[in-house]
């Protein structure tokens, strides 16, 4: 974790010491790498200079680095064409194209919009009809129409802020889940709330100990993944009941479907890896005590590897899923 | 002779097409005629080099079925010595020509022949000299432009690899992967290669820093990417396989990068790997006759091969399946290898155990050593040298074992007075002594008392008509009948009552003999000034005294270079003679010594000094 002495200030180290990485989004052309911090800050990684032969650790250090919030970057979305950013209640938009020529210096970004809300945690891509759900510490869950940038409807219901969303694309669906122990399944088309699952109360998953809030959701057409205070566990949607709770200690804060297994990151110096049955078949260590984001570059097959990113400035690249091939650091 | 006749045409008649079995008769014929003493042993093998040296591959196969078949005869008196160096060097030109990975059967026949024909010991056979094969270097992808994917290998090809590198090679743009590579670690693992191929490098400084850096790598690679999923790997390499056509297998690794995700699933793989560690730790660590004095490892170096032994050995248990078994047996077989290491740095002995030739009579045994005179007690002092001072003390305080132990004060048995007086007591009416606390109760004070009785009281044997129901009730007769006799002495067999020899057997024994007071005069220490007198009029004539004092012929010469001046050698050997004597170096010995030597006079003078000194405190 050394950096060069030269170049280093104590300033820049104590910054760096107290970094943690909270959002990670690929570029469309999947070369690239956006990563979001708590300082407000989004740093560009090239991808293929990283995982060229010819690497050297100048590869593993940002091609850009610049402040586009003023409070913490919770939520990173790519979007065909742009990068969407948010943190303190406003949203970003930034050309993909222009990030990548590196011509940042006098450009605001292309759009942005602001909601009165505190602050945002999580954003969520419907393609079906170009909408944008977003999820706030308003409790509610706003959904924004990319065309115009304006604000299409307001899914309340939750009694708590929001930490994550979900899409499930096929059924037209938003989940979301929240502080206050519930997970809530909405309608986009009449904005309703469908089903709502207190995870909570059902005794399999609780976990009293730690709360019930839920921080990680993700869902695969029948299947739903969720946890935080509660264990991870695993559900069929269309019963609404847990299938299988996972035996990992922390509180998870990302999980996401891949291939036939399941990937969750939370507490906890590793990245697990579980099958459906509710096993945990291995557990990869990394370099972050605690992981907040994890990610996996679908949009390349040159470059398809799985970043992690946490409570250090190191975000973690795997080529190969069981061990952690180097670092990208900010 | 049938063989001039055969001679006298050219043996190969390239026209002719000669066949094989032509060439083995002759060869037969050659070795029959060897047998009969027409022709001398080599002929035969140089006939079959010369034919090998001929043929094409195919036919020096028939050859060399006839030269398996006959090992018997080459083993032979008549013929081993004359053609193992033919046979030898034969075979070695063979396996020039033939190609270990195509022609393998053959190669293995020929080392199983050579394997047959010489002992174990052969040193031909030996890498006597430990060497390494620095030949087999592994090649990898050092630049992106450089796939070995798509590169010839140094060995000579075969069908079945070309068929396999064409079907990937087209398969592939080179220019672009088709999946993300972690090019560092494939450098760092396969530049391991390296110092397994050579690992001498491993005693230079700046090599073992780079070993020791993309080892700890490539173990923590290990580490954290765990196997499990047999199923999985394995279907990957059926895949491989299929792909590639037949399998074939490869002495050396495959280095592609591409290859390196499916390597690293693969147990087999990580066993080669793991196991590598652990020949190149023993050799590390091991005595080596051949190393070189500076390979040596220092103590970090030997503390890191300890801690990643213990690492690998975990990792090789995790690998599956069977790893726990796996571990064990690769243990086991290089403590075997220990054994083989020494048998080579013994400069591989021979395992074959010479006949017996069975004597007529017994042999001799060989002569005992003669126990020094010392030792028997037959030196001048007659005193036995038990090696220590204080043994020798003790041992000598009394020549006779069995007359120290009838000593006086040996003697503990107590007078019956003294043992029964309590008892007399307590059965003096007067005195109103409980019965229960009567000592005489006491079942140990009861045999105590018997077995006194016995050997001091005639009243023990005296024959009585008395009944007695309990032992107490009978010693209680016996103590009445002491208690009338006490006043008087009682005459007893046994009895001593001699204190007054007790205190000479007491000083005797308990006081160093040297250190009391009522010493004889001669049996104290030898003064340097008494010393200084006998040397002086010893002279030249020191040595003669030497023998008597049993010195050993090397402290004699010890003493010669020591010193030119004839009393001052003198003084030298008196000197050490103290010196080892020690609290033994007494007056007497050295008088006892001179007497023996026939210096009476030097003897007596001594101790005339003696006197003359009065006694030493």
């Amino acid at each position: 974790m050394a950096r060069c002495v030269e170049t280093a200030s104590p300033i820049l180290m104590h910054h760096l010491l107290h970094m943690s990485v909270f959002s990670q989004s690929f570029s469309p052309c999947g070369k690239f790498l956006a990563a979001g911090n708590n300082y407000g800050e989004i740093a560009l990684f090239s991808l293929s200079a990283a995982l060229g032969p010819d690497a050297n650790e100048l590869s593993q250090k940002p091609i850009l680095t610049f402040t586009a919030h003023e409070g913490p970057v919770f939520s990173l979305l790519s979007t065909d064409s742009h990068l969407l950013s948010a943190g303190n209640g406003e949203i970003s938009a930034w050309s993909w194209a222009e990030l990548i020529k590196k011509c940042l210096c006098a450009l605001p970004p292309s759009l942005r919009s602001s909601l009165e809300i505190p602050e945002i945690n999580a954003m969520a891509l419907n393609p079906a009809d170009n909408s944008l759900a977003v999820g706030g510490g308003d409790n509610n869950v706003h959904i924004m129409d990319l065309e115009n940038g304006a604000f299409k409807s307001v899914l309340q219901g939750h009694t708590d802020y929001i930490h994550c969303l979900s899409v499930r694309e096929r059924a037209s669906e938003v989940l979301s889940g929240g502080e206050d122990g519930a997970v809530r399944i909405w309608d986009t088309r009449t904005s309703q709330c469908v089903h709502c699952v207190e995870v909570y109360k059902y005794e399999t998953c609780a976990r009293p100990q730690h709360g019930k809030w839920i921080s990680c959701l993700t869902t695969d057409s029948d299947w739903m993944l969720c946890g935080g205070g509660p264990s991870l566990s695993l559900w069929h949607l269309r019963s609404m009941s847990p299938t299988s709770v996972f035996p990992l200690s922390g509180c998870q804060r990302q999980a996401t479907f891949y291939q036939d297994m399941i990937l969750t990151v939370g507490e906890g110096q590793c990245v697990s890896h579980c099958l459906m049955g509710g096993e945990v078949k291995a557990q990869i260590p990394c370099t972050p005590h605690s992981i907040n984001t994890l990610a996996i570059n679908t949009n390349s097959t040159e470059h398809r590897v799985l970043t992690v990113g946490g409570s250090s400035d190191h975000i973690d690249v795997f080529t190969n899923l069981s061990y952690k091939a180097f670092s990208l650091r900010f | 002779s049938a063989l001039a006749g055969r001679t006298s045409k050219p043996l190969i008649n390239v026209e002719q097409k000669a066949s094989c079995d032509e060439y083995l008769a002759l060869i037969y014929i050659s070795i029959e005629a060897v047998t009969e003493g027409i022709c001398s042993a080599t002929t035969p093998f140089l006939l079959l080099g010369d034919v090998l040296d001929c043929l094409p591959l195919d036919q020096c196969d028939k050859i060399f079925s006839f030269v398996e078949e006959n090992v018997s005869t080459w083993k032979s008196s008549t013929f081993y010595s004359a053609g193992k160096n033919y046979l030898l060097r034969m075979c070695n030109d063979l396996l020039r020509r033939l190609s270990k990975s195509q022609n393998t059967v053959f190669c293995g026949r020929i080392q199983l022949f050579l394997a047959r024909l010489f002992p174990l010991s052969e040193k031909s056979g030996l890498n006597l000299q430990s060497q390494f094969n620095l030949e087999n270097i592994t090649v990898f992808n050092k630049n992106e432009q450089e796939s070995t994917l798509g590169q010839k290998h140094t060995e000579e090809k075969e069908d079945g690899m070309e068929v396999e590198e064409g079907e990937m090679g087209e398969e592939e743009v080179p220019a672009t992967c088709s999946i993300p590579i972690d090019y560092n670690l494939y450098r760092k693992f396969w530049t391991l290669q390296d110092y397994f191929r050579n690992p001498l490098q491993c005693y230079e400084k700046f090599s073992w820093m780079t070993f020791l850096k993309y080892s700890d790598e490539t173990l923590a690679v290990f580490k954290s990417f765990k196997l499990d999923d047999m199923q999985a790997s394995k279907r990957k390499l059926e895949e491989l396989r299929t792909s590639a056509g037949e399998h074939v297998y490869f002495a050396k690794f495959l280095t592609s990068e591409k290859l390196m995700d499916l390597q690293l699933s693969d147990s087999n793989f990580r066993r080669h790997i793991l196991l590598q560690y652990l020949i190149l730790f023993q050799y590390l660590k091991g005595q080596v006759k051949f190393k070189s004095s500076n390979c040596i490892l220092n103590d970090d170096q030997t503390a890191w091969i300890e801690e990643t032994t213990k690492l690998v050995h975990q990792l090789l248990k995790e690998i599956p399946p069977e790893g726990e078994k796996f571990s064990a047996m690769v243990e086991h077989i290089l403590n075997t290898e220990e054994n083989w290491n020494g048998w080579k740095n013994e400069g591989c002995p021979s395992f074959v155990k010479e006949r017996w030739v069975v004597d007529d009579k017994p042999k001799r045994p060989v002569r005992k050593r003669q126990a020094p005179e010392d030792f028997l007690g037959k030196g001048p002092d007659r005193k036995l040298f038990m090696g220590n001072d204080e043994l020798t003390r003790l041992w000598n305080l009394h020549a006779d074992n069995m007359e120290a132990c009838k000593s006086d004060d040996r003697e503990f048995m107590p007078s019956l007075d003294e043992f029964f007086a309590e008892a007399i007591e307590q059965a003096d009416p007067t005195n109103m002594v409980e019965d229960e606390y009567k000592v005489v109760r006491n079942s140990n004070y009861g045999w105590r008392a018997l077995r006194l009785l016995s050997r001091r009281s005639p009243h023990f044997f005296q024959p009585t008509n008395q009944k007695f129901k309990s032992l107490a009730d009978y010693l209680d007769s016996m103590v009445s009948k002491l208690a009338k006799e006490l006043p008087k002495d009682i005459p007893s067999e046994e009895i001593k009552t001699g204190e007054e020899d007790d205190d000479d057997n007491g000083d005797n024994l308990l006081k160093e003999s040297n250190d009391s007071t009522f010493q004889k005069p001669d049996s104290k220490m030898v003064s340097n000034q008494q010393m200084d007198d006998v040397a002086a009029k010893l002279g030249a004539k020191w040595k003669t005294l030497a023998g008597q004092l049993e010195m050993k012929a090397s402290e004699l010469r010890e003493i010669e270079t020591d010193s030119e001046d004839v009393d001052m050698q003198a003084k030298l050997l008196l000197v050490a003679w103290q010196d080892r004597e020690g609290t033994q170096a007494t007056v007497e010995n050295l008088v006892s010594a001179l007497n023996a030597a026939s210096f009476t006079q030097i003897a007596d003078n001594l101790n005339d000094i003696d006197t003359e000194l009065g006694p030493v405190p």
